[in-house]
């Protein structure tokens, strides 16, 4: 009896924790552009996505309708960085497509006379050396080599699953290891985790 | 169910031990959850401080601090080959905490600085704030190469740094010594320093493997003041290098002092609290080697030839070597191995092989040395030429005596023998250490030496020399000699050994080589030429047989002749 009472608290806990995220969605969020100026068709998939005819340019790209990037990008280097960054692909490719201001964010469906370009915070720019490094393989390897950051094949991610499963897109780390672009959890800057107490660095970081 | 328990404990266990580890546990999470009394008011992020993922600072790693400014007082000192610049790499980051200048909430990423507890912005001053005056702390920042492994002469070739000490593009910098995100050993320290296990990363000091200051397990008595006051080690051995220097804040800036008056820094163990030999009580003694008396003269690179008067501990001990290892004469012991000196050529020598050539540094060629108290027929301060071999007469410091009949000797002492410096010249006293620290007797006798005029007779009086020549042989002894000259002018007259015997030796003038035997050599404030014949001159006539032309206490000697044969015959 004792035991089944444990299970059902633990049940309502876990679905109240899960519960907290729910209601939040692209909708309403930043990346909600439907009532933006610029986006004259009032809906909210139709700046990155289009169910037919869609951009392939960029691998693993998702029904991709706005205009890619093709600038060259000056990744994140330092003394101590043990993992070998090259330049932005995959997702966060198409996240620059917006965020490295090279690219108007009213360029989509085809038109490439967009006018609209990100400012302040939001603009990374083409210069990534300031930013967290992307687009790199995180393995046990580099975990090793690095000794301050934890094996991602086996380290909770705090998700459900591990780093690899949950934050990794190909065993890589990219703007959607950290962020999620369409605000399923609801957490300031799009986070795909609290950095409450740090506890998305510290994920990965073991410090 | 046990084992489940057992299990469970274990993790909980597991879990403390390796946050023990995290940043989150240290005072370096300036976070609302913080450990420490420094900590922001609500801010929950811990990284926040010093990273952010977008829009660092152009510094890595993702910075989130501005800069200091860059207008240090740098380390320097005399001994030091690395050329410290102006902090860059991870120790410019640091101190943009810690050199206390910009606030500890005031990040790039946040639009007004993280508000700390109690009002606090910049880091309040105490041990972790370092000023922007670096020159009181272990140098940063500087080129680590193998040059400069070699140009010191005392360092580990950086290619050895594999362990936890890692330089950062061939630069030391803090992060060397220091790991920001781990705590494990007090400090932030990357490994301990029990037994000074980081510092020898680097430092590889001549001598240091057998010395004292490595290997005693002395403990500190508990009597104030605590010489290990920025550890918590409790023995000698495992202070090591902290038991004198300091890495940061230290007072004494040049080579990291604890203390900036040298002789404090050795006093404050060796003055009975750590140490049983208490050689404070003798240092303060009326006669000494006045160690208190200066302050910043004294330099490990000065001449070997001392220019400048002066005398601290470090003149005559290497701390880096000193050590309990006996030796006879005239070899240097273990507590002045491994120290500079001059030797009989006045030539300097990096290592003193004899004891002697320490005293050489500044009892010779030296300017301004010490001179004799005692006025002479032949005045020599330097004790250089007073022990040269080739000397007439002289004590036995160099070398055998010249002479080879010496009855007085007292076994095992014989003409062959050779002795110390420090056989007279010591702190005096039964059981008290060796070596010249301190007497309550003159020239810092072992023993009592009256030396003035008038002076009665007694063994204690003359114990500086009766301890190695025999009082009765001298006075009472058989012969014409021992009687009729030493016993008439030593107990009749009240006469002092000092008057007519110069102690340390004779360096004459050309052509008086027969004058000056048996260190004679008269003190000219008490004997003066003999009124006849105008004379002041002692004639050496072989085995126990001499004139003496002189005047003194009123009399003519003119001369006095003695020679050998039965007491009282003239």
């Amino acid at each position: 009896m004792k035991k089944q009472l444990f299970c059902i608290s633990l049940l309502l806990l876990f679905t109240a924790g899960i519960g907290s995220g729910f209601g939040q969605s692209i909708v309403g969020s930043a990346h909600d552009f439907s009532q933006a100026s610029w986006n004259t068709t009032g809906q909210i998939c139709i700046v990155c996505h289009a169910p037919h005819n869609a951009d392939v340019s960029v691998n693993d790209a998702p029904l991709w309708n706005h205009q890619s990037t093709v600038a060259t990008f000056t990744p994140y280097s330092s003394a101590s960085l043990n993992a070998t960054v090259g330049q932005p692909d995959a997702s966060s490719k198409l996240c620059l497509s917006c965020h490295d201001g090279t690219v108007a964010v009213d360029n989509f469906g085809g038109i490439s006379s967009g006018t609209f370009y990100l400012t302040g915070s939001t603009l990374i720019g083409t210069n990534l050396n300031d930013d967290h490094p992307v687009s790199f393989v995180y393995d046990a390897a580099l975990a090793i080599a690095d000794g301050g950051l934890a094996d991602p094949t086996s380290t909770n991610s705090g998700l459900g699953g591990t780093i690899s499963q949950d934050l990794l897109i190909g065993n890589k780390v990219q703007c959607a290891s950290c962020h999620d672009v369409h605000n399923a959890s609801g957490i300031d800057n799009l986070l795909i985790k609290s950095n409450a107490q740090s506890d998305l660095c510290l994920t990965c970081h073991v410090k | 169910m046990r084992i489940s328990l057992q299990l469970f404990c274990g993790v909980i266990f597991l879990c403390g031990i390796m946050h023990a580890q995290d940043i989150a546990n240290t005072v370096h999470n300036l976070s609302v959850s913080g450990p420490g009394t420094i900590k922001a008011s609500s801010e929950s992020e811990i990284c926040i401080f010093c990273h952010t993922p977008h829009n660092s600072s152009p510094r890595q790693p993702l910075w989130n601090r501005p800069d200091p400014g860059f207008n240090y007082t740098l380390y320097n000192s005399s001994t030091t080959q690395a050329i410290p610049g102006q902090p860059t790499g991870a120790s410019l980051l640091c101190l943009s905490c810690h050199d206390g200048t910009i606030a500890l909430g005031n990040v790039l990423s946040r639009f007004a600085p993280i508000s700390m507890i109690g009002g606090i912005t910049t880091l309040p001053s105490g041990n972790s704030n370092l000023a922007t005056d670096l020159a009181d702390d272990h140098p940063v920042s500087f080129t680590y190469n193998s040059a400069l492994a070699i140009a010191d002469g005392q360092l580990a070739d950086p290619a050895t740094l594999t362990g936890p000490v890692q330089l950062e593009n061939q630069q030391l910098q803090c992060t060397a010594c220091h790991d920001p995100h781990q705590n494990l050993y007090t400090d932030f320290l990357v490994v301990t320093n029990q037994y000074s296990d980081l510092c020898n990363h680097c430092h590889q000091r001549n001598y240091w493997d057998l010395s004292s200051h490595k290997i005693s397990m002395s403990n500190w008595n508990g009597t104030e003041p605590n010489p290990w006051f920025h550890t918590n080690f409790i023995t000698v051995a495992e202070n090591a290098c902290e038991n004198c220097h300091n890495p940061h804040t230290a007072d004494g800036h040049l080579r990291l002092m604890n203390y900036v008056t040298e002789e404090t820094n050795c006093l404050v163990c060796h003055n009975g609290n750590v140490t049983s030999i208490n050689l404070e009580t003798q240092i303060t003694k009326t006669y000494r080697h006045n160690v208190y008396g200066y302050t910043g003269i004294h330099d490990p690179e000065e001449d070997h030839v001392v220019q400048v008067q002066h005398v601290e501990c470090e003149d005559c001990h290497n701390p880096h070597a000193s050590r309990q290892a006996s030796a006879s004469p005239p070899n240097a012991n273990g507590f002045i191995e491994g120290v500079k000196g001059v030797n009989t050529n006045g030539s300097p020598v990096s290592a003193i092989q004899f004891e002697y050539e320490l005293c050489y540094r500044c009892h010779a060629d030296s300017p301004n040395k010490p001179s004799s108290p005692t006025a002479r027929q032949i005045a020599q301060n330097n004790v250089l030429l007073e022990y040269d071999l080739s000397n007439p007469s002289y004590h036995p410091v160099e070398g055998a005596g010249q002479n080879p009949n010496c009855p007085s000797l007292i076994s095992p002492l014989s003409e062959a023998s050779i002795i110390y410096c420090t056989d007279c010249h010591a702190s005096d006293g039964t059981g008290a250490p060796v070596g010249p620290h301190g007497s309550i007797y003159p020239q810092i006798m072992k023993f009592q030496y009256e030396t003035a005029d008038n002076t009665q007779e007694s063994y204690q009086a003359y114990r500086l020399c009766y301890e190695c020549h025999d009082r009765l042989t001298i006075i009472d002894g058989n012969g014409n000699f021992a009687r009729r000259v030493h016993r008439q002018h030593i107990i009749d007259e009240d006469t002092p050994c000092n008057i007519c015997h110069d102690p340390h030796g004779v360096s004459p003038p050309a052509g008086s080589e027969l004058n000056h035997t048996h260190l004679i050599n008269f003190n000219t404030a008490v004997v003066s030429p003999d009124q006849q014949t105008g004379r002041l001159e002692f004639v050496d006539q072989g085995n126990f047989a001499g004139s003496c032309y002189l005047r003194c206490h009123g009399e003519n000697h003119s001369p006095e002749t003695y020679q050998q044969g039965p007491a009282y015959m003239k």
